[in-house]
């Protein structure tokens, strides 16, 4: 199946460009250097790690023609969870990955089903999905932080040992040269790529995306497709959650607020229609590195945050605004 | 209630009818049971932040012992038009007295002032609305706290070093006073601040901030956040880069299951509290309805609680 990808390597390189850009950023902005220091790079990653799980789910989503505003709620409650799991009920690692992970998947399959069975829009039933995840947080854990302080039923505070699967999520590995989350974040890429160019139901999740109905009539089942799109970016929200409740050594139903618009952001800076039908998770890579890099380059120079924010809004504009006359250009020739 | 046009319809909803009487009579009931003399309504900006829920805490506990008040808290969730709504609601339910810690001065001032001028007792706490239409104010000085940080760094470091501040959101009154307070502080001293980052009050911000201040400087003699979250997240990072032992980490707020325990853990030099007024609020309350008269302002001291004073309840902040 042709799946309107012919430009996916010009395209690859176009996103690569704005990245370039950035880096030169950096190269004429270094911080006095800091920018050739290893460390600043392996900072970077692990700062971009969380949001880069979360763009991976928005990814699949968004070429299956949806969009998923609830990741970063979804990962308030799973890092509630799993905080409440390992912290507060002492649990082994297994066994409360697992059901945070349950708890992701169960989530977006609800948006997911609310969306095919139901015919809801993707922006609405997320939405929804987005609110009620904050509420179910904050239930959970009664407004407040799950932290290694536990507070007993007389008022007064015990502290707990950081749970084992918190240390080894939040160390680094490969000679310090790299954050374990990174690997995480990694090993996601190399999934969601797997699962979106080499295997039947990510072709169907581009035919979704490109023509819902012309994939109907080919005979693709449509509902599950995609409840099961909706359904991985629950999964991602709950390796998310682990690894930013690892990395913040507590469980905040407040964290992870406005973490979908970065997830977005760093898909559309890759190139990838929020029309669906088209995108990779190459070109999301590109994104996260890109979004990243900005970040770290302003950080390290303690640029003001007034710049920070005008900036962050002018690369997304020009990456996009040159990817968009490329795609053009090509299609015309 | 339904609106009742025709006889059929009034057979239809009489079931309706039924449980809605049911039901108040059963809230009667109960209101009635438990007798309270006075209703005072508590209106929160926004319950999403662990220091006013802490604040409602503190409320709840000092109020259970006056058997004579009833609470009733309304959360505005961080929206100033939603807490002005809140206020003219317990206006019309006739509350006794009303504590409100607004969310922004001016969109506040009209519901405060109209209720005040209908003779409810306001009390203000934390951030002020504009004018004096209020009953009184209760409130703590972040400039007074800045600056006895700074002061408690400059004689703990003995006056030299470089100085990592991570700021609150500086479009936020608590993030300018706690940056202006810190900075006439450590004025006069050796003192030097090589990296400053607005962190917005949040813990991943600061652990970002302070990797790019460590991959800078070689040397840090202690970190200044203007939260707890924001210090610990400032020794994450160095704890991360295994240079934690060689600086120190000052946060603001000292709540007891946050900034306390990070100075029982050994991981903040110092924490200084910035207290809630809950407490303060409700004996307030009760001096105003057994007609006393209360001080129009009212400044909360705060406790300075480090690893030696910690376990002993902290010490005052002069």
């Amino acid at each position: 199946m042709d799946i309107g990808t012919r430009h996916r390597p010009r395209l690859f390189i176009t996103a690569a460009v704005s990245l370039l850009l950035v880096l030169l950023l950096g190269v004429m902005f270094n911080g006095e250097g800091a920018f050739f220091q290893w460390e600043t790079h392996r900072d970077m990653l692990r700062q971009m790690s969380v949001f880069g799980i979360l763009a991976c789910g928005s990814t699949i989503v968004i070429v299956s023609g949806g969009i998923d505003l609830a990741v970063g709620s979804i990962l308030a409650l799973c890092a509630v969870v799993f905080s409440l799991l390992t912290i507060g009920l002492g649990w082994a690692a297994v066994p409360a990955v697992a059901v945070t992970a349950l708890a992701g998947i169960a989530c977006g399959a609800l948006s997911g089903g609310l969306i095919s069975r139901f015919n809801m829009q993707p922006f609405v039933a997320t939405l929804a999905m987005m609110v009620f995840a904050r509420g179910v947080a904050k239930l959970l854990s009664g407004g407040q932080k799950i932290s290694t302080a536990v507070q007993d039923p007389d008022g007064t505070f015990r502290y707990v040992d950081v749970p084992r699967v918190f240390e080894t999520l939040n160390a680094k590995t490969m000679g310090d040269n790299l954050a374990v989350v990174t690997i995480v974040m990694i090993c996601c890429l190399v999934v969601c790529w797997a699962l979106l160019s080499h295997m039947a139901v990510g072709r169907q999740l581009y035919a979704i995306g490109g023509n819902e109905e012309a994939a109907r009539l080919s005979g693709i089942l449509v509902r599950p497709v995609k409840a099961l799109a909706y359904s991985l970016s629950g999964l991602l929200c709950a390796v998310a959650a682990m690894c930013q409740a690892a990395q913040e050594q507590q469980g905040d139903p407040e964290t992870g607020s406005t973490y979908e618009l970065t997830a977005i952001a760093m898909v559309v800076i890759g190139g990838t229609s929020l029309r669906g039908g088209e995108g990779s998770i190459g070109r999301t890579a590109i994104g996260i590195l890109t979004i990243g890099y900005l970040e770290k380059i302003l950080s390290i120079n303690a640029v003001g945050e007034e710049t920070r924010l005008m900036l962050t809004g002018l690369v997304i504009v020009v990456a996009v605004l040159a990817q968009h006359s490329q795609t053009n250009r090509w299609q015309s020739v | 209630m339904p609106t009742v046009s025709s006889r059929t319809s009034l057979f239809e909803t009489i079931p309706t009818h039924v449980t809605a009487v049911c039901l108040t009579v059963c809230l009667a009931g109960l209101a009635y049971s438990q007798n309270p003399r006075w209703t005072i309504g508590m209106s929160q900006c926004n319950l999403g932040e662990p220091w006013r829920v802490q604040m409602n805490a503190d409320i709840r506990k000092t109020a259970e012992s006056a058997p004579e008040i009833r609470m009733v808290f309304k959360d505005a969730q961080n929206d100033a038009l939603r807490q002005s709504a809140h206020i003219d609601e317990f206006v019309r339910a006739g509350v006794s007295l009303i504590i409100v810690s607004p969310k922004e001065a001016a969109p506040l001032t009209r519901p405060v002032q109209e209720a005040y001028r209908k003779g409810i007792p306001v009390i203000v706490l934390d951030r002020r609305v504009i004018g004096n239409q209020y009953t009184c104010f209760i409130g703590a000085d972040n400039k007074k706290i800045g600056r006895a940080a700074g002061r408690w760094i400059a004689a703990t470091l003995g006056g030299k070093g470089s100085v990592v501040e991570l700021k609150g959101l500086m479009t936020s009154t608590p993030g300018q006073d706690r940056h202006r307070g810190f900075r006439d502080g450590i004025e006069g001293s050796g003192l030097k601040v090589v990296f400053e980052a607005d962190m917005k009050w949040l813990e991943p911000n600061a652990r970002k901030e302070m990797e790019s201040a460590l991959t800078r400087f070689g040397e840090i003699a202690v970190v200044y956040a203007h939260n707890d979250p924001g210090a610990h997240g400032a020794w994450v990072a160095a704890k991360a880069a295994g240079r934690e032992k060689s600086m120190l980490f000052v946060g603001i707020d000292a709540l007891p299951h946050e900034g306390q325990m990070y100075v029982r853990q050994g991981i903040l030099a110092a924490s200084f509290e910035y207290p809630t007024g809950g407490a303060e609020a409700v004996t307030t309350a009760l001096a105003i309805l057994n007609g006393k008269s209360v001080p129009k302002e009212v400044v909360l001291p705060s406790r300075v609680y480090t690893q030696k004073n910690v376990n002993t309840g902290g010490e005052l902040v002069h």
